[in-house]
């Protein structure tokens, strides 16, 4: 039963077959396969209750609070305002890139979304200003990932309700080993640069005046982010009100900005569409699957064979990882994650460990799948706004922030209080 | 055949608006609530509205999807193959996307028909009569059926004509998320 399930997953994956469909088929096989009774009889009632939700309506906001902000032009005056704040630093520009992605990360809940957004306003730069390419577009790649780990994070709203676990938590969590990371990604890119200079540009200064001028530009993003997680945090909102507020805030941004037009609205309300939709088909495959599995025994059926295997709890973590990193290689963020919580997220929290904190540790592992070749889409959005050179720059300019990743990946399993102590103080 | 596929395209297009304007209606029907609030005052039932245009709009959301060629796929081994072997790909990929659309569209009718045949309410102080939400809800997921059965055919005829370039057009993988 379970070497069914895991080679008709991959095998139906490789065929290119829709991810949301390839887990309904799943449910399919199991069902009329290994199910004492027919499942398929509630499908209906689990497709209705999966979507019909009151939380989930916080995925369709928080992607358009995102696409409101990059049509009205704000990433290039924060890229320009981060540039005057960060770029004294050994690396020059290449700072800005990640200081910038960790601004939008704070907006948007999509990793792909931050890497575009950002990639657009920093490409041209680098060619102008004789960067090398690798560790600049590197930096790109790397820094938009954390677009699904600093909060709002439509993959860990999505983890939340797999889970049923609080959105507020999780939200917390994955603040400080975001913002950690981030600060992690600057430093390797500081120290590699005063190791071989060549590769990042000259440290770039700006006076007190063009700083302060910036921070006017850097104002309308940072207050709106500290209403979103601020009103959560205090407990004044749930993430879907709070959601609502940002989406609020955002047009109004772009009212002022003079960009508000009902093309530009409509534009944002399809890209909103599309990737909740892509979303959404994903998560009620997972739903239907996780309520396949469980109750036709497969999610016990694993536990026991692990269980069987005699490892410890740390060692049981470690198999666990190590799988995500391999099938990393190979799968999407957010197809990796729903596929593997029905299965793995019981295993974890019967060996003792926290679900919150499970939640962070495999957004940073999912984090690195974004970037790790041959299925990294964030390599193939920041290539695709560069417009020259190879994809394998991308690739080898990546491999030290995927280490810092890993480097966190430790931290957090020495170190759980860095997700756990925010949510605890809720 | 392309017509009738251009025309599916502005169909689910107008759908995917229709459901992102519902969803700014929810935008502007939480802050009410969370200003009526602090005056003491409450709309109620915000929440409940929310989860039945969340679920409306995913399903209609679905079917733009499908012609916005945004269900994500894994295309590792696609993207290896000849021009003809993809088109044999995506075929399948189809094929399988209508037999599951086929399936959740029969499966959903009776949470539907239970229903209208109660007549049942939700148990919160909106009493929403379900068939309600229920029906548009379900008339997403009939689309998404009909939407993938065109596709397919047109999938199928083009690649008996060896149009494959019509095929990635239609039913292909686009990387940009």
């Amino acid at each position: 039963m379970i070497a069914f399930t895991a080679s008709g997953l991959l095998i139906l994956l490789s065929l290119s077959i829709p991810v949301g469909i390839v887990l309904f088929l799943l449910a399919f096989g199991i069902d009329h396969f290994f199910s004492p009774f027919p499942l398929m009889r509630g499908l209906g009632q689990v497709v209705w209750s999966s979507s019909n939700s009151g939380t989930l309506v916080a995925i369709p906001l928080f992607v358009l609070l995102g696409e409101v902000l990059v049509r009205c032009g704000v990433a290039r005056r924060t890229y320009e305002a981060l540039d005057a704040w960060v770029s004294w630093l050994p690396g020059g520009l290449i700072h800005a890139n990640v200081a910038t992605a960790t601004m939008f990360s704070a907006t948007s809940g999509s990793s792909v979304a931050t890497a575009a957004t950002v990639a657009t306003v920093a490409t041209p730069q680098a060619e102008k200003l004789g960067y090398d390419p690798r560790l600049f577009s590197g930096a790109i790649a790397a820094g938009g990932t954390l677009g699904i780990m600093i909060p709002p994070s439509i993959n860990l709203i999505v983890y939340g309700f797999l889970t049923e676990s609080s959105i507020p938590q999780l939200f917390l969590a994955g603040l400080v080993p975001g913002l950690l990371l981030a600060l992690l990604f600057m430093l390797v890119t500081a120290v590699l640069c005063m190791i071989n200079p060549s590769l990042g540009g000259p440290g770039r200064h700006s006076s007190w005046s063009q700083k302060f001028a910036g921070l006017r530009d850097l104002a309308p993003i940072l207050g709106l982010f500290a209403i979103v997680i601020g009103s959560i945090y205090a407990g004044w909102a749930t993430p879907t009100e709070a959601a609502a507020v940002g989406v609020a805030i955002a047009i109004l941004i772009a009212l002022q900005l003079g960009k508000v037009s009902k093309a530009m609205i409509f534009d944002s309300l399809r890209g909103t569409m599309r990737t909740t939709a892509m979303i959404m088909l994903v998560v009620i495959g997972a739903y239907v699957l996780n309520f396949v599995l469980t109750a036709a025994g497969v999610s016990r059926a694993l536990q026991e064979l692990l269980q069987g295997l005699g490892l410890g709890p740390l060692a049981t973590l470690m198999v666990i990882i190590l799988l995500y990193i391999v099938l990393g290689f190979f799968i999407e963020t957010l197809s990796l994650m729903v596929a593997t919580i029905p299965i793995v997220v019981p295993i974890i929290t019967q060996l003792g460990y926290d679900k919150i904190w499970f939640g962070v540790l495999m957004i940073i592992l999912v984090e690195m799948a974004l970037i790790t070749p041959p299925v990294g889409l964030n390599l193939y959005v920041v290539q695709s706004a560069r417009k020259s050179g190879s994809i394998s720059d991308v690739m080898v300019g990546c491999i030290p922030y995927a280490l810092a990743m890993l480097f966190m990946v430790a931290a957090l399993i020495i170190l759980p209080g860095l997700a756990l102590y925010l949510p605890s103080t809720l | 055949m392309t017509k009738l596929i251009d025309r599916l395209r502005r169909i689910n297009d107008g759908l995917a608006v229709v459901a992102g304007l519902a969803l700014l209606a929810c935008v502007a029907f939480t802050i009410i609530e969370i200003i009526m609030r602090q005056l003491g005052a409450s709309l109620g039932g915000t929440d409940e509205i929310s989860g039945y245009v969340m679920a409306i709009a995913t399903s209609w959301g679905i079917c733009y999807a499908l012609t916005a060629l945004a269900h994500v796929r894994i295309d590792l081994l696609r993207t290896r193959l000849v021009p003809a072997g993809r088109a044999v790909l995506d075929l399948i990929a189809m094929l399988s996307l209508t037999a599951t659309a086929l399936v959740i569209a029969y499966r959903t009718w009776p949470v539907l028909s239970k229903s209208l045949q109660t007549g049942a309410r939700s148990n919160t102080p909106l009493e929403t009569p379900l068939w309600l939400p229920q029906t548009l809800w379900w008339i997403g997921w009939v689309w998404f059926a009909v939407s993938a059965l065109l596709l397919s055919a047109a999938v199928l005829m083009y690649l008996l004509q060896g149009q494959n370039k019509k095929i990635d057009a239609i039913a292909g993988v686009r990387s940009e998320g």
